[in-house]
């Protein structure tokens, strides 16, 4: 990223008109940003990168318009979130064919459309032109089309919108398995059987492996070893499987195979009733639920305009700094776990996870699956006793929970045997690849969008953004533990200054009325930018509702970072990188 | 009063007398000696062979004890199912389990040696204890080579790692047993010298006499090479800052990963007998074995100091296989062949040459202490040289650090 | 018949048995091991023999080091522990003359030597002996240090050989 002055928006749509004659013209009301003719779009965007600052591709997201939805005609879109070193997003938007559609592929310009446009493709169907792989990444070969599109139905399909009126025939319930038994809920790809299917070498994700062992060093044969870690490992924290090129024990290729956990939460979100979502972004990354709600509701809000009490915007920051240090603790406890201290380290930190999901348990009146916010604020208040709980943690006992890892761990030899020199990440490449957190902050790359686009009230507090030079393990390592103290830093000042008043704007209602547009919500979760957009056709449900998870994006700069280091290394990237595969595989 | 000091006497030497007494029983019985000796031996076998197995019985016990304890955690214990006071037979419990458990064959196995293997790595870890000293009177057999037995055994046993390793038909298992020859057959080596070196201050490789010449034990005579060889045992135990055999979170199980059952079960067995035979042999070589006040009076407190020798030394392994964490593959070679091979030869040609050079220049000899601390100033020298070569190193690589960060920050301005 | 004998009866058995075994292995992996079994018999002659010292170093040095090496380098080599290999194959017939040459000049050896037979224990002190004829000028010094010399070499020779330039 570079220090340029951010243009205003106006002054950039002139230079970009009159750079590209005829290629970009402003959304209309309802959307936000720019339309850029699908032929141009990878000369805008070099151009954007290069020349207006804009070097960081945060968001790629398809949305099917089967329809004239909110008076465009019947397309396929594909919408780019590109961002500067600070501020908001400038939104792109692309329109394909809706029965031919191809875009061309951005992975020249932005590497970190890689993972993102196999995404759109597996669960849309649109072909990126020049993408160097574009395979399914979430779903298996013998999936019958792509979910995501409006006129895809699954087998046990009842009805476009949620609350469906089948599961209640004269009000009595009925479960939708009852309908759909075990065995005829699926469907395979017309001529393709289950039985007589045997996976090629390319469906496997074999065939570059093969490639790259063919290639023979002439003075010294060696022979190379496909292995596969996972997807059951206990290294890969959760059902993820690394594929990766031996030679000797050195990595030469090594790429993740996502999709083991996967649901199609996104379908399932525009099924849901708006606020019926909430829930279930609880489930995404289940370590830090506190902060999956939270960009749901912040790009919500945006769409309804509602302004959120001052009180409630506090609880929101004291719920997500505990979340944030419970994740760090958890996340270097996991990595000692990796480095071969099993459950020492790891027991320690889950001892004061314990306390904080007390605290959770105290206000939202659940331990792991909070489901607190609102449109609008949050479920319940906090009580008195939550408060001195919080106090009693942010005050007293989580401070020397980091100074214990601090003084087990920094200096530790052995320790820094291992993460020193780990899993280099250079900033640019951390920047291209669309990194996010501790990833990306860890590389010396100080973005932080508490800072860099302050949403709720972050404004307001006094804290550092923490970075470390070297873009190893351990500089990943020492940005979490900095990042603990900086939360503490934040939680002392929210408590102190924690206002009394209401905690929800207006009255509790079961519907909502949405107005009609899109909105991109996004803040820095533990795990880097946790984004959500979501499309409004003013209707009760999200016409479409997407998901930029950190982990995903996070991962896709796996295979870079392990060329060349160890087998036993992998473990401990994977680890320093902290994924969660429900948020990878959603 | 006398029947009682002839018991208190029969207490003193309690093992060595119920031996004689059956000795004296199948005498009586009419059996002529070749047979008796031999089923004396038989039964001495069949003692020591249990003896591992009944301190590794509660050796896992009291790991997961004292790692529940280090860990904020009960570990075993009587609140859910009843499990003896403390859990202490929660072991048994995990025993039958492991029993009843199905045994899993995986495709593409090498029959035989993938069968043979769990049985012959309990064998390996058991004869080492053979020629193991309990006591004054107490060794299975006082053989004239004892510890190059003990060590020729764990050799030989690193062929059983190589068999389960290549006959599982598992690519994690192939590169456990791949480290396994890189590791166990580079950690022999300081292993070795550091024996040779107690040995040549000794002038035996008699287990009972090594014993027999540490009026001081040889920890305070000869501290650097205890600790070469504590490291090396480690490695060679394959315990946890050298865990690179198994290394869970890597290769999941290493070399046993395709094991079930109680197939899965002896190798876990022989890993904490060997665990407690280089805790024996240590106690044995350095903390003196048997030797302690009273045992001239009362020998079988020999067996108690020793094996509370014995249980220091597995508590300071447990200790560390708690909190440390793994080195790497390459880290672990490095530090073995550049540090721990150099000191180890270093160490034993000093203390050759001064061990020799006490007896050329006292000719008339010299007391034990006055040798035991020519012998401990020799090894400070010796830490004192290693320490000032190791920050000279340390201080030039900080140096060569310092230039190349310079350079980098000279070349990439990174700012957001 | 007395315990000696039986023993050295079975662990002669070992020996050959598992020598048969090896060249008869279809797996260079099971002749290997096969012949870490003759090792093994070996090494149980040696204790009959009452030269422990020597036991044990067949153990160490057979077992522990050279078997592993060649096992190690079986692994190494592709393909060679899958698939079954032929027993024999078209030099066969030099090889068997070979092994049958071999076979008729050292029993012609054993049957020539006059072995003498005694009865005396062997010398308490042995191992102390062994040690100081191994380092005696009278002695085996010169054979031991070339011995040492000839390793070094190979050792600087194998490290030549895979370092990276």
């Amino acid at each position: 990223m570079t220090t340029e002055v951010a243009p205003e928006p106006a002054d950039l749509l002139t230079r970009l008109q009159e750079r590209f004659p005829g290629a970009v013209e402003p959304a209309p009301e309802p959307y936000e940003g720019l339309i850029v003719a699908r032929d141009r779009l990878v000369e805008v965007a070099t151009f954007l990168r290069d020349e207006m600052g804009y070097g960081y591709l945060s968001n790629v997201v398809g949305v099917d318009y089967p329809e004239e939805v909110n008076g465009l005609p019947p397309r396929f879109e594909v919408v780019y979130h590109l961002f500067q070193p600070t501020g908001g997003p400038l939104t792109l938007h692309v329109h394909a064919d809706r029965e031919n559609p191809v875009v061309p592929s951005l992975v020249s310009v932005f590497p970190a459309a890689e993972f993102q446009e196999r995404e759109a493709w597996d669960l849309l169907g649109i072909r990126f032109e020049g993408h160097p792989d574009l395979r399914r990444i979430l779903l298996w070969e013998g999936f019958d089309g792509h979910p995501l599109r409006k006129d895809w139905h699954e087998v046990y399909y009842e009805e476009e919108k949620k609350p469906f009126s089948s599961r209640w025939p004269e009000g009595h319930p009925v479960m939708a398995e009852s309908r759909a038994p075990l065995g005829r809920n699926l469907r395979y790809p017309p001529g393709w059987s289950p039985e007589d299917w045997r996976p090629t070498a390319d469906a496997w994700g074999y065939r570059p492996h093969d490639e790259v062992a063919e290639q023979r060093n002439p003075a010294m044969p060696v022979d190379r070893v496909v292995l596969n870690m996972g997807p059951h490992h206990p290294s890969t924290h959760g059902v993820l499987r690394l594929l990766a090129t031996l030679e000797g024990e050195r990595i030469q290729k090594l790429e993740p195979i996502l999709g083991f956990l996967h649901r199609c939460h996104e379908k399932i979100g525009e099924r849901n009733t708006w606020l019926g979502n909430i829930p279930y972004t609880d489930r995404l990354d289940y370590v830090c639920s506190m902060t999956n709600n939270w960009p749901y509701v912040l790009a919500v809000e945006k769409l309804m305009g509602v302004e959120v009490p001052e009180r409630a915007e506090y609880i929101r920051v004291i719920m997500g700094e505990f979340t944030r240090f419970l994740n760090h603790a958890v996340s270097v406890g996991f990595m000692c776990n990796d480095l071969g201290i099993y459950f020492t380290v790891m027991l320690y930190a889950l001892e004061e996870r314990e306390f904080i999901l007390d605290l959770f348990e105290m206000t939202a009146g659940s331990r792991m699956m909070c489901n607190y916010m609102r449109f609008g604020g949050v479920a319940h208040d906090m009580t008195d006793e939550a408060v001195g709980l919080a106090r009693e943690l942010a005050f007293e006992r989580l401070p020397r929970f980091v100074d214990k890892v601090d003084a087990y761990l920094t200096e530790n030899e052995l320790f820094r045997a291992r993460t020193v020199g780990v899993g280099v990440l250079p900033p640019d490449q951390a920047v291209a690849y669309g990194c996010s957190g501790p990833l990306l902050r860890g590389s010396g790359v100080p973005y932080d969008i508490r800072r860099a686009d302050p949403y709720s009230i972050y404004d307001e507090f006094d804290f550092d953004v923490i970075t470390a030079p070297d873009g190893d393990a351990y500089s990943r390592y020492l940005v979490r533990l900095g990042e603990m103290r900086e939360s503490l830093r934040i939680l002392q000042q929210a408590l102190n200054r924690l206002p009394d008043g209401p905690v929800m704007a207006g009255k509790k209602k079961a519907t909502l009325k949405v107005p009609a547009g899109e909105s991109y919500g996004r803040i820095e979760a533990p795990k880097g930018e946790l984004g959500f957009y979501v499309v409004s056709d003013g209707g009760p449900n999200p016409y479409r509702y997407h998901i930029r998870a950190p982990s995903f994006i996070n991962l896709g700069v796996m295979g870079e970072l392990c060329r060349g280091h160890l087998i036993a290394d992998v473990v401990i990237i994977l680890a320093s990188v902290d994924i969660t595969l429900g948020e990878v595989d959603r | 009063m006398e029947s009682l000091s002839r018991f208190l006497a029969f207490l003193a030497d309690a093992i060595v007398n119920i031996g004689d007494w059956i000795r004296g029983l199948l005498l009586g019985a009419g059996l002529v000696d070749p047979w008796v000796s031999l089923i004396m031996k038989a039964i001495g076998a069949l003692v020591v062979a249990f003896f591992p197995l009944m301190v590794v019985v509660f050796l896992i016990w009291a790991y997961r004890k004292v790692a529940a304890r280090m860990q904020g955690r009960l570990g075993p214990n009587s609140s859910g199912t009843w499990a003896g006071p403390y859990g202490i037979l929660q072991t048994f419990a995990d025993a039958i389990k492991m029993l009843t458990k199905e045994d899993i064959r995986p495709q593409g196995i090498d029959l035989i040696p993938y069968n043979l293997a769990p049985i012959l790595v309990v064998f390996a870890s058991i004869a080492t204890w053979a020629v193991m000293p309990f006591g004054p009177r107490l060794i299975g057999s006082d053989l004239n080579i004892g510890i190059f037995y003990i060590l020729a055994f764990s050799s030989a046993a690193l062929v059983v790692f190589l068999m389960a390793g290549w006959s599982s038909n598992n690519k994690y298992a192939t590169v456990g047993a791949f480290r396994s020859v890189a590791q166990l057959i580079g950690y022999e080596i300081p292993q070795l010298l550091a024996v040779l070196t107690v040995v040549m201050v000794t002038g035996s490789l008699r287990m009972q006499e090594i014993v027999g010449q540490q009026e001081i034990p040889l920890l305070f005579q000869l501290p650097v090479t205890a600790f070469i060889f504590f490291l090396a045992s480690m490695a060679e135990v394959n315990a946890r800052p050298f865990e690179l055999l198994e290394a869970e979170s890597e290769l999941v199980c290493g070399y046993f990963i395709e094991y079930s059952g109680m197939k899965f079960g002896m190798f876990y067995l022989g890993e904490f007998m060997n665990s407690t035979a280089v805790a024996a042999l240590f106690a044995t070589l350095f903390l003196g074995g048997w030797r302690g006040p009273w045992v001239e009076q009362a020998p079988i407190l020999g067996t108690v100091w020793f094996l509370l020798k014995m249980g220091l030394m597995l508590l300071l392994w447990m200790f560390i296989q708690i909190t440390f964490p793994r080195l790497r593959i390459d880290q672990m070679l490095a530090f073995n062949w550049k540090f721990l091979v150099p000191l180890a030869l270093a160490n034993l040609c000093v203390i050759g040459l001064v061990n020799k050079g006490i007896t050329e220049w006292f000719p008339g000899g010299v007391s034990t202490w006055t040798r035991a601390g020519i012998l401990l100033m020799t090894n400070v020298g010796i830490f004192l040289a290693t320490w000032g070569i190791l920050a000279a190193l340390e201080r030039r690589e900080q140096r060569r650090r310092e230039t190349w960060r310079a350079a980098q920050v000279g070349e990439v301005e990174v700012s957001a | 018949m007395t315990v000696q004998q039986v023993l050295f009866f079975l662990f002669g058995a070992i020996a050959l048995g598992a020598a048969i075994g090896m060249v008869t292995a279809r797996k260079v992996f099971h002749a290997a091991l096969w012949m870490l079994l003759a090792f093994f018999g070996v090494a149980g002659l040696y204790v009959l023999l009452e030269a422990p010292f020597f036991a044990a170093a067949q153990l160490f040095v057979y077992m522990g080091a050279i078997g592993v090496l060649i096992i190690y380098a079986i692994m190494l080599t592709r393909g060679m522990m899958r698939q079954r290999l032929p027993r024999v194959n078209d030099q066969w017939w030099f090889a068997g003359l070979l092994a049958a040459a071999l076979l008729v000049v050292l029993a012609w050896l054993v049957w020539q030597h006059p072995w003498a037979t005694t009865t005396a224990a062997a010398p308490a002190d042995s191992l102390n002996r062994l040690g100081l004829t191994l380092v005696d000028p009278e002695g085996f010094a010169l054979p031991f240090e070339v011995a040492s010399v000839l390793l070094v070499m190979a050792l600087i020779g194998a490290v030549t050989i895979v370092r990276e330039r």
